[in-house]
């Protein structure tokens, strides 16, 4: 792929892969310095980096806070894991079914479930809250596990199922050649080798369950709520504290960004397989 | 679709088992996703369906019928936030799809090869999106935001931009954050699929004399036709739910120039309490997105039967 | 395993049992256990927006003793100020009980079904420590269904050191000074006046600021039958004052959607004038987030035709019909209002008292020397037009004025065009 490459092609490569790295990391570096400098420092024109505006400040104030930031992320935690545990639990058998056991109206089932994840949270947040309310569910983590399941799980199944299509046909006509029952081979032999698609499907679940903001403001009250709630309430009507915004937004990402680092391979591959078999 | 690659030839006694136990593996996810939604979607059609308000201890919901319908089409609100949801969507959807092609292609280049540059790629769509919004409302500030800063000193503008100050600029900027947002996924998969492209391909063309350009219009182009469609639409149905930057960065204005239907639909339901003509709105939206994932299904599988 | 006799896995099992069972149990007994306790539930906005004690910090002995006092046990429901209304419109919409006592910023008559007229059963003494007209924007169809408890209207705010720099040493009192000052210190890469345009709704969005300058005019927003009155001289000539002032303001005044964002810009030393809330004095003269310390000042609304007037920023408390313990909230609500209490909210939080008696206190004008400015601003008109589509019309509103502002629109036509609109929404109002 690189038999002739001039001196002008590989400098051009290495001007774009610096604009690139600045246009995905720039504003995120920006957040982390808005987040160790006083306010007083970034109004100044130019921002004032001089060693002095530098400040912990910001941080020590996010966890002394009423927004409990520390007790959003543990019910962020829990929820996110939960509903992507689950997702994966209901979806994956219903994925391979959808992929290799005949289903009549497979495609009208199919529709339907991907249709599920497009509703605007607007049109479900009421009938929602008055469920959830009747059900005394509203403040739980458990609404918000079960709210989040209902949009993760289409797409969990989407990609799975285009994972499993996409597999060998022989690994499993052998195992039934063996007299393995479609739960066995399911269990057996497809599932383990389908950790990569796995975990990019979990990875996506959870990211999304970690950052949704809407269904956790309107369904809990203070003993449930999650990250983006916490982040959320420094910017007030009377006053913003923007950088112990951006604090707790640096502190809320970094478990995701940990995440990604661990399991980029798992993820690049996993979609590979997921979204082109369709 | 699945019924193409789905036709084992099997014995009779292998599809009879399937068919018992196919139940068993969907029913679960099918039955909670019944349960979670079937409620919640059938009441907003039907909250759409009366003049709904609130009244005395709750909602009062007297039937209209297809009043709130009628009354979105000759609405001034809904024309001017359909205009803007169609130029929102439309570029921006172009603008990933393009975007997402050029960075896959870029960190397909063998220089690229270090993982470092796909966590990078990973950053915009891991940070929560209220965050998000409020960070580039700094970066946006006239007086003190670090774009304007920036383009001070390289001397590209010669005095302050109000970024967000008009509508149709406005709009723009919230195209270029969401731009930045959405780009990661989509480059991903466009990346993925770079690379189930046989490299023996491109050993032939160069054996051939085909330029770097042609080697990109003959093999690569062809090669991404479905995960270019995947990305249209998949963009398009995420595109129509814009909402979190909106609501920070400029509550639909200035003079409602970043009005999009879903914000619009906010705004009737829960600033003015129109709960019937909101379910309206919301439904509009909901069926545009419907309409766009049938035509997404379709592409998926030319020519197959519809359901069985 | 068992190289310690008497740790062997099965007590150790059992000490983690009962370990695990003490931690449950021993915190419910710490905490005294007092028959018939009520639970009462207060939804407020995050300090350091206006916030209850125990919300906010300060009071928390008072506030302690009076739940022992009442046998009540008080839990706070918060969100950040910008969802409050959301949340509110949801759990109203469900029918379900959430909250007993609700913070309220002119949404009272928008809610009024909703809430309990229980203003009348306060006693006396505290309804004369109150401003008359602090009922005004609480009240709707005769019943008063909230109190107001923080005295917050709009005054001018203004930077002594840059209009000391353009010659000024007082601030402006007329409509014809202020522009004067505005322009004068529009230099050096500072501008005369800045201010948020680009949020239309609600109070503290542009329609709300207009209404500022209408009354000024000697203007009003509706007849007696409801109807807009403001399509006449004077809706025209303070669309015009808004106007005149913007090539001296911020240009970014027009995009910036919260009171915040104006305010970040004053004290960042870079506009000489604002309109602004009596909470701005804490903030701006906090050396972390500010570059004006002690360079602050407050004056009276400059005057128009009819001279000076503000609008209420109406922040309340109301009692929910669902609560099943009105008595007891309404005794919540008379505590926030306590003398003590309001002082100490003066002095800890920034947010003025609301009772007259407090308010003319000399440590509470000592720690806000703005609260002299408040309190004049007070004997002039302050009239926010609350309505129950108040959301509906000031985004009509603010929207025709955000045209104009931004130069798409002349003053004439724009009101004009708002006064349609309006009058379709009043039509419905019925």
């Amino acid at each position: 792929m690189a038999a002739s490459q001039s001196i002008l092609g590989r400098a051009g490569i290495v001007l774009a892969l610096v604009v690139f790295v600045f246009a995905a990391t720039g504003p995120i570096v920006w957040l982390l310095l808005s987040s160790v400098l006083q306010q007083q420092a970034l109004t100044s024109i130019p921002p004032d980096l001089s060693p002095s505006s530098f400040t912990l400040a910001n941080y020590l104030e996010v966890f002394s806070s009423a927004a409990q930031l520390g007790r959003a992320i543990i019910n962020s935690l829990i929820v996110a894991t939960f509903t992507t545990a689950l997702a994966i639990i209901l979806g994956a058998p219903a994925a391979y079914a959808l992929a290799r056991l005949e289903i009549k109206h497979a495609g009208t089932i199919l529709l339907m479930v991907l249709a599920a994840q497009m509703f605007p949270a607007i049109v479900i947040a009421i009938p929602l809250f008055i469920t959830a309310s009747k059900l005394g569910l509203i403040d739980t983590k458990l609404l918000l596990i079960l709210v989040y399941l209902s949009f993760n799980l289409p797409i969990v199944i989407w990609v799975l199922r285009g994972f499993f299509m996409g597999l060998p046909l022989g690994l499993e006509r052998a195992a039934r050649v063996d007299g393995a029952s479609p739960l066995q081979t399911f269990l057996r032999i497809v599932l383990p080798i389908s950790l990569p698609s796995l975990f990019a499907a979990a990875i996506f679940a959870f990211i999304e369950a970690w950052n949704e903001f809407f269904f956790a403001l309107i369904m809990t009250r203070q003993t449930a709520q999650t990250v983006p709630l916490a982040i959320s309430a420094f910017a007030g009507q009377y006053q913003t504290m923007f950088g112990q915004m951006m604090a707790a937004a640096a502190i809320s990402v970094a478990p995701i960004i940990l995440l990604t680092i661990l399991l980029r391979n798992t993820i690049l591959r996993g979609f590979a397989d997921g979204m082109l078999k369709g | 679709m699945a019924e193409a690659t789905r036709a084992l030839p099997l014995g009779t006694g292998h599809r009879t088992r399937h068919a018992r136990v196919a139940p068993l593996f969907l029913a679960p996810a099918l039955i909670v996703l019944a349960l979670l939604l079937a409620y919640p979607v059938l009441y907003s059609i039907w909250l759409s369906l009366t003049d709904a308000s609130l009244s005395a201890g709750q909602l009062d919901t007297p039937f209209s019928g297809l009043d709130n319908y009628q009354r979105l089409i000759g609405d001034k609100s809904v024309l001017a936030a359909l205009l803007n949801t169609l130029y929102f969507t439309v570029v921006e959807v172009i603008g990933v799809v393009v975007l997402g092609l050029l960075t896959a292609l870029l960190l397909n280049h063998p220089m690229a090869r270090w993982s470092g540059f796909r966590v990078f790629l990973l950053l915009p769509w891991a940070i929560a999106p209220v965050a998000n919004a409020v960070l580039w409302k700094w970066i946006y500030h006239s007086n003190y935001g670090i774009l304007n800063s920036l383009l001070l000193q390289l001397g590209l503008i010669d005095h302050n931009v109000t970024w967000l100050g008009d509508p149709f600029r406005a709009l723009n900027m919230v195209l270029l954050v969401d731009i930045w947002k959405s780009t990661p996924f989509i480059a991903i998969l466009f990346l993925a699929a770079l690379q189930n492209i046989p490299k023996t391909l491109y050993r032939a063309a160069r054996v051939d004399g085909a330029s770097t350009f042609e080697a990109f219009r003959f093999i690569t182009l062809p090669s991404l036709n479905t995960a270019i469609a995947i990305a249209v639409i998949l963009q398009t149905i995420w595109s129509l739910r814009v909402f979190d930057l909106i609501f920070v960065l400029t509550k639909g204005g200035p003079a409602d120039g970043t009005v999009v239907m879903n914000f619009l639909a906010y705004r009737v339901t829960f600033n003015f309490l129109k709960f019937g003509y909101g379910a309206a709105l919301a439904n509009i939206i909901f069926l545009a997105s419907l309409l766009l994932s049938i035509i997404y299904v379709r592409l998926m599988n030319p020519g197959a039967p519809r359901g069985r | 395993m068992n190289r310690l006799p008497f740790i062997d896995r099965r007590s150790l099992i059992k000490t983690a049992a009962s370990g695990a069972a003490a931690a449950l149990v021993l915190p419910s007994l710490s905490r005294p256990s007092w028959a018939d306790e009520t639970a009462l539930s207060v939804f407020s906005p995050l300090p350091p927006d206006p916030a209850p004690p125990g919300a906010a910090k300060f009071s928390e002995e008072a506030f302690a003793a009076w739940q022992k006092a009442n046998s009540a046990k008080v839990t706070y429901d918060m969100v950040a100020w910008p969802q409050l209304h959301d949340k509110m419109a949801t759990a109203f919409a469900s029918g379900e009980h959430v909250w007993d006592v609700v913070y309220m910023s002119g949404w009272v008559p928008e809610l009024a079904k909703f809430l309990v007229p229980f203003a009348k059963n306060l006693p006396k003494e505290l309804i004369d420590d109150l401003p008359k007209s602090s009922f005004s924007t609480v009240t709707w169809d005769g019943q008063s269904s909230g109190v107001v408890f923080t005295l917050s209207l709009l005054t001018l705010f203004y930077n002594t050191e840059l209009l000391q720099k353009a010659g000024f040493t007082a601030p402006p009192k007329t409509w014809d000074e202020l522009k004067n000052v505005a322009k004068e210190c529009t230099r050096d890469g500072n501008y005369g006046w800045v201010l948020n345009y680009g949020d239309p709704a609600g109070i503290g969005g542009t329609a709300s600021y207009w209404m500022c300058f209408l009354q000024q005019a000697g203007g009003k927003l509706y007849n007696e039958d409801g109807s807009p009155a403001f399509n006449s001289d004077a809706g025209i000539l303070a669309l015009q004052m808004m106007m005149d002032l913007m090539p001296y303001s911020d240009p970014g005044s027009i995009s910036y959607v919260g009171i915040n964002d104006a305010t970040n810009v004053m004290t960042a030393g870079k506009a000489a004038m604002m309109m602004n809330w009596p909470f701005m004095w804490k903030p701006a003269n906090d050396p972390a987030s500010s570059k004006i310390v002690g360079k602050l000042a407050g004056a009276l609304l400059p005057a128009g035709p009819a001279g000076s007037a503000s609008i209420d920023g109406t922040d309340a408390w109301t009692i929910t019909k669902t609560s099943k313990n009105p008595e007891l909230a309404t005794k919540l609500i008379e505590f926030y209002l306590d003398k003590d209490v309001q002082k100490r909210q003066a002095i800890d939080t920034g947010w003025l008292p609301i009772r007259l008696s407090v308010l003319s206190d000399p440590d509470v004008q000592k720690a806000l020397p703005n609260a002299a400015v408040v309190l004049e601003q007070a004997n002039h008109p302050y009239d926010s037009y609350v309505t129950p589509d108040y959301n509906e019309v000031t985004v009509a509103l603010g929207t025709e004025i955000n045209k104009a502002l931004a130069g798409k629109s002349s003053a004439k036509d724009a009101i004009a065009e708002a006064a349609n609109l309006v009058a379709a929404i009043v039509k419905k109002r019925g």
